[in-house]
């Protein structure tokens, strides 16, 4: 109903943050555009709000083909910055197609793809989510369903992940830095995310006290040209992707020698269209392969009663995407 | 732009954020409030208990049934004094603390034992249940005009559908407040509401008190939309119990997510039209029945149907309307009440019969034109609706329309929509008292609110127009009730019931000056005739004599320390009239949908309205835009989802509940057209309901003229147009 106070704290250094952020009860702030929401909403209720927003992790590096995010950099200034937008213009494309000026002014790329499900359950009151609430039970599958998944759900949870950000960097195979109370680590942002099965409240396969550091994104230059994040949604600002489809192919000599399609909106993680990227290797770029990803994406997708349409919209948004960037140059 | 133009009257303050709202307030030991909700959807309550909640730190008071039990019984008090749950998330107590996280650590501590009941959480639970209210609004609920139902059975052609209009949630940005006290006896109670004088007799009944004792303030509003009336009033009834039973200052104000429950909503409806027509495109039959929502606590229909006996020339009409009861908040007149969801089935329906009889749109419409009211069998006191679709079609390009499913702008699939809108011209009693002070100021006042729409700058010009002074010599008092009597905020009549009662004080002055100057020895005017004497630029002259002098002249040398008249005026007396009045207009869109995505985007609007005389062309295009915009967040955006298992409103936030955002807003062309009327005082006609009404229908003709698709139900979702690449 309405929110439980909170200590807060403010961190003096990463080790500083990661000892804080190990104690039971805590939650890392940046931005604070979706923890607050969260907490206004009585969704959360930390009983200590470690604040990691003035630590020195917001430097944006690009050389030698490799982009370095750090974690606290701000979504606008990423997209502002001259490298970014030269080098990776589908990273600035992406974040200025996400949500408003004001809100990329405070949000953090960590805290993007850290963002949680707009479910309305979850974000409810006096309703069954068993993301929110392990054991009440999830409303959305039996009731108001036309945000949930596609795929990847379980008996327990159909709720989808919302960032924009996190569908293109899987495309792109962006690593992350975690440091945590075991030691730092880098892994696969695709790594990151998890599925719901029995235990919904957990969305990531971080454990207590580990903060992404930074964000890598290596050698998309083969891509140069032929990327693009397709998004579809309710209305044409400061809105959620319905359906989201982020695209690269690289092409030598008329073929398409490797490709990448990820999509948004209809998973709890962002998912990626394997059987569609397979298909496409070795093929000569035409309206008809870009038919056949797209019927190849939507393989095995459990509609409920609202979300039916995401299907077609999917298998549509796929070829758009294709059509897009698979064009001669 | 036109010199009648002027700026609003407060825009300066709004801007620089220096405009207090009633809400902020600042009282000496002010206590915070917080409501308790209870999470059942039906039921009673069978305990609160404030035990856990007394022990929370800066804890003042809770109020409840106990207290407001000695409430006079009446629909405002309801809510309050029973212990029946009619929906999920009631409050049904109000704590108070020294802050307000205080406040509302306390209200989370209230323990609520309640009994639940099996509850009807959809309208299409209990059809069955249905009824028929005794009145929609001022109108009968049923109506039957020579035989529809035969004509329907001989018409040459019929278009027969369901159409259906989801639940809209008003949203003021200003959300509701009080900040209210004790002196005494006496209250004083500063609240943002759209009525001070509606608000200060419902508190004088449930308190069973004199008005007198009683003063409401509303001098600003951030918006009001329909829902700053009746449902606010058992929560600041709540925090006035609180006031009284602490002795101190009490401040309520609703959160975002109660905005979506508490204090109304548009109601949900599913109609069943039909049209018959003959061959020649004359309408010879129409059936409009609509069933609605309504709460089990309280009745309320828009007169959804009622449009569609007027509309339209046609011999044999019959409408009604079914309210069903669920445990749903309760709905109340929304911005357009009644012509939104009406009109977008009479005017889809329109669109249909085009297509199916091979008519233009307009062409149909300007054949079916009523010439006059057909239902009350009376001429218009003007109509221009004519000229509304004439002149819009020009600027829009309408005689350029492409055929149907032909344009495309690359991805995009382009489609051309157009329909009427109309809304009645109605007037309530107003008295407006106007000061002169000598040195030349003005100043004028009345207690009806200005709920952001320019109800200050109107009343302004009005009353500098009359004096012939400039407008920044006029002072202007609204929104308290020490102030003359002014009608509420709704139905677009402030502008014109405030303006007779103004011209009455105002024609009182110039003849009390004009008659001091004729008569005064010192004055050049002496001896001139009244009737050649005129007020301009801030002098009084004659027209023919080419003399004059500043008015303030006048009072000083007399040594009066100014002049005072009050002016009045009466409401429209409908059993009485001779003729009826409405506002009428013709609304063309474009739209494109993303092909194979099913988005849909407006890309250009034009509005041609005839409402009387327009008093500031920049207000009313302002009313005229807000208005077109309210409607394409009605026809593409706005949708309230419930969780019909447990009756709760789910996504009770602005992220989750759409509305147009700049991106989705088109340039708007808004064509004024002025109309003399003289059965209206001044010609003057009310203008806010008139853009949110038709253009959800004109949007989706040309969904349908875009991509082929009918969809006759709101908002239009990707889902409803998605087709194949």
């Amino acid at each position: 109903m309405t929110s439980p106070p909170f200590r807060y704290a403010r961190a003096t250094s990463v080790d500083n943050a990661i000892a804080k952020g190990i104690c039971n009860g805590s939650a890392f702030i940046a931005g604070g555009t979706d923890l607050l929401q969260l907490w206004k909403a009585g969704v959360t209720a930390p009983a200590e709000v470690v604040d990691i927003s003035r630590l020195p992790l917001s430097e944006i590096d690009c050389s030698n083909d490799t982009l370095t995010i750090g974690a606290l950099a701000r979504l606008s200034s990423v997209a502002a910055h001259r490298d970014v937008a030269m080098h990776h213009p589908l990273i600035a494309d992406t974040i200025l197609a996400s949500a408003s000026g004001q809100i990329r002014n405070m949000a953090t790329v960590g805290g993007n793809l850290l963002q949680r499900t707009r479910c309305v359950y979850f974000r409810g009151q006096d309703v069954p989510c068993n993301k929110r609430q392990p054991g009440s039970g999830c409303g959305a599958r039996d009731g108001v369903s036309r945000q949930a998944a596609l795929f990847g759900t379980s008996a327990a949870c159909v709720a989808t992940n919302a960032s924009d950000l996190a569908v293109v960097l899987i495309a792109l195979d962006a690593e992350i830095n975690i440091q945590g109370g075991a030691g730092a680590r880098r892994v696969c942002l695709s790594e990151l995310y998890r599925l719901p099965g029995d235990t919904p409240a957990q969305d990531t396969t971080l454990v207590a006290g580990d903060l992404i550091t930074g964000v890598i994104v290596r050698n998309v230059a083969r891509f140069a040209g032929r990327m693009t994040y397709l998004k579809v949604r309710d209305r044409a600002s400061f809105e959620f992707a319905v359906v989201s489809v982020a695209a690269a192919l690289h092409i030598e000599n008329g073929v398409i020698v490797e490709s990448r399609l990820v999509a948004g909106g209809i998973a709890p993680l962002p998912w990626r269209l394997t059987q569609s990227e397979t298909m496409l290797l070795g093929k000569v770029p035409s309206d008809a392969v870009f038919v056949a990803a797209g019927d190849l994406a939507i393989q095995g997708a459990q509609p409920l009663s609202e979300n039916g349409f995401k299907i077609e919209l999917l298998r549509n948004s796929v070829f758009r995407a294709l059509q897009t960037i698979g064009g001669a140059s | 732009m036109s010199d009648r133009s002027v700026p609003r009257y407060e825009a300066a303050l709004k801007v620089t954020g220096r405009a207090a709202y009633e809400g902020e307030v600042p009282a000496v030991g002010l206590l915070h409030a917080a409501l308790v909700e209870v999470p059942i959807a039906r039921g009673d309550v069978v305990a609160v208990d404030a035990s856990e909640a007394e022990r929370t730190s800066g804890f003042a008071t809770m109020v409840s049934y106990a207290d407001a039990e000695p409430l006079k019984p009446s629909p405002a008090t309801a809510l309050i004094r029973d212990r029946a749950v009619h929906f999920a998330g009631q409050p049904v107590a109000l704590v108070v603390a020294d802050t307000l996280s205080a406040a509302r650590d306390a209200a989370r501590a209230v323990r609520v034992t309640t009994q639940a009941r099996p509850s009807v959480t959809h309208m299409a639970q209990a059809l069955n249940t249905a009824y028929v209210p005794a009145m929609v609004g001022r109108f009968p609920s049923v109506s039957n005009r020579g035989d529809a139902t035969a004509a329907l059975a001989d018409a040459d052609r019929v278009v027969r559908h369901r159409y259906e209009t989801a639940a809209n949630i008003h949203h003021p940005l200003e959300p509701h407040a009080v900040v209210c006290w004790w002196e005494g006896d006496k209250a004083v109670v500063h609240t943002s509401t759209q009525a001070v004088f509606g608000t200060r007799a419902m508190i004088a009944h449930a308190f069973n008190m004199p008005p007198a004792d009683i003063r409401v303030i509303s001098r600003l509003l951030g918006g009001g939309f329909g829902c700053k009336g009746q449902l606010w009033w058992p929560w600041m009834f709540l925090a006035m119990l609180a006031a009284k039973k602490t002795g101190r200052p009490v401040r309520l104000e609703l959160t975002r997510a109660q905005m979506f429950r508490l204090v109304g909503r548009r109601q949900e409806t599913v109609q069943d039209l039909a049209l018959g027509f003959s061959t020649n495109g004359c309408l010879t039959g129409i059936a409009h029945h609509v069933t609605a929502q309504s709460s089990t606590h309280a009745e309320y229909s828009d007169a959804t149907a009622v449009y569609t006996r007027y509309l339209y020339a046609c011999p044999n009409v019959t409408t009604s309307h079914l309210l069903v009861r669920t445990n749903e908040p309760q709905p109340v007149p929304m911005r357009a009440p009644g012509t939104a969801p009406g009109l977008f089935a009479l005017e889809s329906a329109m669109d249909e019969a085009a297509v199916r009889l091979g008519f233009d749109p307009v062409d149909l419409r300007v054949r079916n034109f009523a010439d006059h009211d057909q239902e009350a069998g009376r001429p218009w006191s003007s109509n221009s609706l004519r000229d509304c679709y004439c002149i819009g079609a020009e600027r829009f390009g309408w005689a350029r329309r492409p055929a149907q499913g032909t344009a495309v702008d690359g991805r995009w699939r382009i489609g051309w929509g157009m329909a009427s809108t109309m809304y009645p011209a109605i007037r309530q009693a107003a008295k407006v008292r106007v000061q002169l002070a000598a040195d030349g100021a003005v100043l004028v006042q009345c207690g009806t609110q200005d709920m952001g729409s320019g109800t200050y700058t109107a009343l302004g010009q009005i009353t500098a127009d009359a004096l012939g002074v400039p407008v920044d010599r006029v002072t202007v008092e609204l929104g308290d009730t020490v102030l003359p009597d002014g009608p509420f905020s709704g139905g677009s009549q402030v502008t014109a019931s405030i303006f007779p009662a103004a011209a009455a004080a105002t024609a009182k002055l110039r003849a009390t000056i004009a008659a001091m100057a004729i008569a005064d020895e010192a004055s050049p005017l002496a001896g001139q005739r009244l009737d050649d004497l005129e007020f301009r630029d801030g002098s009084i002259r004659s027209r023919s004599g080419n003399v004059g002098e500043p008015w303030a002249n006048v009072l000083a040398r007399k040594g009066t320390e100014g002049l005072e008249a009050e002016g009045e005026s009466g409401a429209t007396q409908h059993p009485d009239l001779t003729a009826t009045s409405m506002g009428y207009g013709a609304v063309f869109v474009e739209i494109g949908v993303n092909a194979g995505l099913g988005e849909i985007r407006v890309r250009r609007v034009c509005g041609a309205f005839a409402a009387g005389r327009i008093l500031n062309p920049l207000l009313a295009r302002s009313q005229y835009v807000g208005g077109l915009v309210g409607g394409i967040g009605m026809a593409l955006h706005e949708r309230t989802e419930t969780d019909r298992a447990t009756g709760r409103m789910l996504g009770e936030t602005l992220a989750d509940y759409l509305i147009p955002t700049h991106a989705d807003m088109p340039e708007f062309d808004i064509a004024l057209i002025e109309e003399d009327d003289p059965h209206l005082p001044g010609s003057v006609k009310g203008i806010g309901m008139l853009g949110t009404a038709g253009i959800q229908a004109a949007i989706a003709n040309a969904v349908f003229h875009a991509v082929g698709k009918r969809v006759r139900s709101l908002p239009i979702r990707i889902e409803d147009v998605l087709g194949r690449r």
